[in-house]
């Protein structure tokens, strides 16, 4: 039953998924991943009151779902539950919105105790040569200074929330301290800020456990193309003069002057023409 | 339960990406459209003897691609359970290994011209636009979208078409017919060919990077470099000259 399931790919995963709303993946579909950030309980993760992830792990992250826009019931339980009538974590509900991009995190709070937590992942396109990093405390632990290279880039980040840098891309070394300090409690771990990808870690775990570890999130293809390709250096090459550049200048000089006197007599006989190529 | 086989496991997820790439994507591409043309107004018309092509308005696999890095991993098979669970990539969210890079170019030739010139990886100048290398005799690979060779994009590899005093090999682009072939010797693996298809001009107060700077859809090489008319105020060319070659 479940293996013939699996064969019918994403529209079935939809309508699988789906109760309310169109069956069929859209291209306004929302994208849903979800993070289990809670050590050491295996759980099932239920939509709408479907289960949708089994035998969901610590340290895995699913996903992204396609889900037409709308408002959804998460609820986590112990692994293998009949139903999600008795939730570990949740049930919550969420607003999933056309197009967005979010990713659910079952995690612990500052204090240890299990909770949810649903971040809107930013999906907008990233500057041509540069890519994006966001670090999410999701762990139970107190507020954290984040490290690069050994540097504080994030200071006191405390759970639930996030901060986002725009970087050059490379391989940095990160690490994760107790706000104001540098001695790691994570780390350090090499994360990988690729061009036009936003990376999204997540600390997560338990301090007092000793169980703190990172997770990280990949949403490729935010790029964007470079603004211009200037490939020109002095006017040698204008295609109106090959005898250098003194010509060069001289020449366009009396070309603007007659571009302009022509200008002007063609936008008397008619405004709307365009010049053409 | 019987487990669901790799292939059919496999699969399934690519799909669901793309789907929300051209909403991502449109709203900003036509934005930077707008402030460009605002920007560098007054472009004079070219002095080609090519008859010039109309721009493409598409942007053809510009758009973003909302995907996991990770080869997605057959779902977790439970033992029980009377739901079945639908299938859903899930990987360990550990700090994913880099996906090996195609080889980098290193030397372009083009049949027919004296085109025959290092190629340097460039990225991107702080104003935004693509690197070009200083030396007029060196070709710029631009290092964050495809390799010469790669399955699916543009590669694009530019220079500059003039020096202080005189013409660069690159102002040879404009004059190649289709049909020429351009040799691309790279690292660590053997050279490719491609086969001019086209020249295009491209006016730079209407400059479609997403046309040139593809990241999937068919392999194509673009060399690129200015063209045109000089304009004085601007101290630049009017036009972008575009040759696009398939591999041959």
């Amino acid at each position: 039953m479940r293996t013939s399931l699996f064969t019918a790919g994403a529209v079935a995963i939809a309508a699988a998924l789906t109760l309310a709303g169109p069956a069929r993946a859209a291209e306004s579909d929302a994208q849903l991943s979800v993070l289990h950030g809670v050590p050491g309980l295996t759980v099932d993760v239920w939509v709408n009151g479907e289960r949708t992830l089994d035998d969901f792990a610590p340290g895995t992250l699913a996903g992204p779902l396609a889900l037409p826009a709308g408002d959804y019931d998460l609820a986590i339980t112990a692994a293998d539950a009949a139903d999600a009538s008795a939730p570990v974590i949740g049930p919550v509900k969420v607003t999933l919105a056309a197009s967005g991009n979010y990713t659910a995190v079952a995690n612990l709070d500052a204090a240890g105790a299990p909770t949810a937590n649903f971040f809107t992942n930013d999906v907008s396109q990233i500057d041509p040569g540069k890519g994006k990093l966001t670090v999410r405390h999701t762990a139970a632990a107190p507020a954290v200074d984040v490290l690069a290279g050994g540097t504080p880039v994030i200071s006191g980040l405390a759970n639930p929330n996030e901060e986002t840098l725009t970087l050059d891309p490379g391989t940095l070394s990160v690490a994760v301290a107790a706000a104001g300090t540098t001695a790691p409690v994570i780390g350090p771990a090499d994360v990988t800020v690729a061009e036009g990808t936003h990376t999204v870690v997540y600390a997560w775990g338990s301090l007092a456990d000793n169980n703190l570890a990172v997770a990280v999130q990949n949403i490729e293809g935010l790029h964007s193309a470079p603004a211009g390709v200037p490939g020109a250096r002095s006017g040698a090459a204008d295609g109106t003069a090959s005898a250098g550049q003194t010509a060069a200048t001289v020449g366009i000089g009396a070309a603007v002057l007659l571009l302009l006197a022509g200008g002007v007599a063609v936008s008397r006989k008619q405004p709307a023409l365009r010049r053409t190529r | 339960m019987k487990p669901t086989t790799t292939a059919e496991a496999t699969r399934r997820p690519p799909t669901r990406g793309p789907r929300i790439s051209e909403q991502v994507s449109a709203a900003p591409i036509a934005a930077t459209a707008v402030s460009m043309a605002i920007l560098i107004a007054g472009c004079t018309a070219p002095q080609e003897t090519a008859p010039p092509q109309p721009l493409s308005t598409e942007s053809t696999g510009t758009g973003s691609t909302v995907t996991e890095t990770a080869a997605p991993q057959p779902p977790t098979q439970a033992t029980a359970g009377p739901v079945p669970a639908p299938a859903i990539p899930v990987r360990p969210a550990t700090p994913q290994a880099q996906t090996p890079k195609d080889p980098a170019p290193r030397f372009l030739t083009v049949a027919g011209t004296t085109i025959n010139m290092p190629i340097v990886e460039v990225g991107v100048s702080p104003d935004g636009a693509m690197e070009i290398p200083e030396p007029f005799n060196e070709a710029g690979w631009y290092r964050f979208g495809p390799a010469p060779g790669a399955a699916a994009g543009t590669a694009v590899v530019a220079a500059h078409v003039d020096t202080t005093s005189d013409t660069a090999p690159f102002s040879q682009l404009k004059s190649l017919e289709p049909g020429t072939l351009v040799t691309v010797q790279r690292e660590g693996a053997a050279p490719v060919t491609f086969r001019v298809t086209g020249v295009e001009l491209m006016a730079k107060d209407a400059f479609d990077g997403a046309s040139i700077f593809r990241r999937d859809g068919p392999p194509e090489l673009k060399l690129v470099t200015c063209g045109g008319r000089w304009l004085d105020e601007q101290q630049d060319y009017g036009d972008n000259v575009i040759v696009t070659a398939v591999p041959a």
